[in-house]
């Protein structure tokens, strides 16, 4: 795997969709030749000290050819609100790809499980899937329609998309753990992907220990350095004592082998 | 043409080809690190402190960040002093820059054991003693009570040859005590300072934020602070002092040099800018250019001069 760069590149598109989420493309080359699904970046867009740390943010979609990269934030805090003011042009400070890139493609249907800004995490992977002519099935879920995340781009990359909302506003009224489950029930997918939600973390892991599936889940941590400098972003392993960090040993992490916090 | 100034220093006997390092725990000499620049361009190379047994660490989350700065409560993880001599000495020996060898001690003789066994290996430069980490559950003051200070500097002292440096608390009513007292005992050098305990509260939680309740404050907050914690103990002690706290590239570098210490470490603003080691040796070469100064010794202390 190639080692990260730390790079002053180059915003070059942003738009909001859907409201609160931010869609930033980037230019620099050479995290965009060598990121590989499941990876992501530290990315600062200022020069202050409040904020002072750098975000770590999921790489959407990296283009080798044009040399750019998307990320998707949604604004939570005092870092995202400035990197989702930034005007086209403007610098940022990146450093990446960071953390694994997942590299076993052999499952015979994959399922992705993703809630909110977690759909960011597993649109790459889908992609991968889809060149590899490999069936992925996306189960994307939000509390409501307003608030589906990156929908077009894990329409393109998916055999089909099943829509959950909480509110029944579109798709499935109602969890999107029973879409995965009826999935499983008709034997189209061997392995899950999760990310955006601790429920959803806990379903994919009883499934994996269950033996159902392969599940995998997609962890955050809070991060200085995206690294293994901080020690930071530390997640328990379950089973031994001790700590994974999410930013060496992740983000991506076969669930049974870690804790979720409930 | 104008002649490149000698950066290098000297702590405790051992040669710094300039007076930049890591600050322990906050910069770690592996693969991930290679498109950086090589560590061989440092000043001393330094681990993250190791016990003589493996320990986990603390519990998330493990850090927060603070206007200007951060809190940590990582609470030292290692896999002990056998894999650190084992898979990450040798590395560090081999890039060529003095290897510093930071370790800690849960009693007194763990202090004891740990810096014979550092020393027997023969790949350690200098000894630095973690008296001073905030993160600790045992919550041992090593180096808040001149006493048990007095006890273990001097204890290490006398059990091995290799030069040794203590890194002290802020969180004392007058670190230049603490300074002299760590020097009386016997300490070679001193690594000032160790991060503020501190702590931040989650108001929708109404909890503390970080896994341990409280941490270490380090970063540009606590500069200020610790370029005073410099100074005062340079106006006591004659042993050569390590300055850190919230070192972000040249300028602040100069300021602790200036204050009086021979050497800095840089600690958070590595997770920042991976390359702000680099620019701060840069910077200070370009300083001393300017400054017309030939070497980097003679501007250690100056701000002490009185007109």
């Amino acid at each position: 795997m190639a080692a990260p760069v730390y790079r002053k590149a180059t915003l070059v598109s942003r738009k909001e969709n859907p409201k609160g989420y931010f869609h930033l493309v980037i230019r620099e080359e050479q995290i965009a030749q060598t990121a590989g699904p499941g990876q992501f970046v530290m990315v600062r867009g200022w020069h202050t000290g409040d904020p002072i740390l750098p975000r770590p943010f999921d790489i959407v979609l990296a283009d080798p050819l044009k040399g750019v990269f998307r990320l998707c934030i949604k604004v939570e805090g005092k870092g995202t609100r400035l990197l989702s003011t930034l005007k086209k042009g403007s610098s940022l400070y990146v450093t990446g790809p960071l953390g694994k890139s997942i590299t076993e493609f052999d499952s015979s249907g994959t399922a992705l499980l993703v809630r909110g800004a977690g759909a960011a995490a597993v649109v790459f992977l889908a992609e991968t899937l889809t060149k590899l002519k490999k069936p992925v099935f996306t189960i994307l879920s939000a509390s409501t329609k307003s608030r589906l995340v990156c929908r077009a781009l894990l329409e393109e990359f998916s055999n089909d998309v099943f829509i959950a909302t909480d509110d029944g506003t579109e798709g499935y009224h109602g969890n999107g753990t029973d879409i995965l489950d009826q999935l499983i029930t008709e034997g189209k997918v061997d392995t899950v992907y999760t990310c955006g939600s601790h429920r959803f973390a806990r379903h994919v892991k009883a499934l994996d220990l269950a033996g159902k599936v392969k599940g995998y889940l997609f962890l955050e941590g809070y991060m200085g350095c995206g690294m293994g400098d901080c020690h930071g972003c530390a997640v328990k392993k379950d089973g031994e004592d001790g700590y994974f960090l999410v930013c060496m040993d992740g983000p991506v992490f076969r669930s049974r082998t870690v804790v979720v916090d409930s | 043409m104008r002649v490149s100034p000698d950066l290098s220093v000297e702590i405790a006997g051992v040669p710094f080809p300039n007076p930049v390092m890591p600050a322990s725990g906050a910069y770690e000499v592996d693969e991930i690190h290679d498109n950086f620049f090589s560590p061989s361009e440092l000043g001393a190379v330094i681990n993250k402190t190791i016990f003589l047994h493996p320990r986990p660490g603390n519990p998330p989350p493990r850090i927060w960040e603070t206007p200007c700065g951060m809190l940590n409560a990582i609470g030292i993880p290692c896999d002990g002093a056998e894999a650190f001599i084992w898979d990450k000495l040798p590395n560090l020996r081999k890039l060529g820059p003095p290897v510093v060898v930071s370790i800690a001690g849960e009693t007194m003789e763990e202090w004891i054991e740990l810096s014979e066994l550092i020393e027997s290996t023969g790949m350690a430069d200098l000894l630095e003693l973690n008296l001073s980490c905030p993160n600790l559950s045992d919550g041992i003051p090593w180096s808040t009570e001149e006493k048990t200070l007095e006890r273990v500097v001097s204890a290490v002292v006398s059990r091995v040859k290799l030069p040794v440096i203590a890194k002290l608390s802020p969180v004392v009513t007058d670190i230049a005590d603490m300074a002299r007292t760590a020097e009386g005992a016997g300490a070679s050098a001193l690594s000032m300072i160790n991060t503020y305990k501190g702590m931040a509260i989650d108001i929708k939680r109404k909890r503390p934020v970080l896994g341990n309740v409280t941490g270490g404050l380090s970063g540009p907050a606590i500069r200020p602070l610790a370029v005073w914690a410099v100074y005062s103990a340079y106006e006591t002690v004659k042993i050569p002092i390590i300055g850190m706290g919230g070192i972000d590239g040249p300028t602040a570098a100069i300021e602790f040099l200036l204050a009086g210490a021979s050497a800095v470490a840089v600690g958070m603003y590595n997770f920042i800018d991976p390359f702000t080691m680099k620019k701060t040796i840069e910077g200070i070469r370009t300083y001393l250019l300017e400054e017309g100064y030939s070497s980097v010794r003679e501007i250690i202390g100056m701000a002490h001069t009185r007109a």
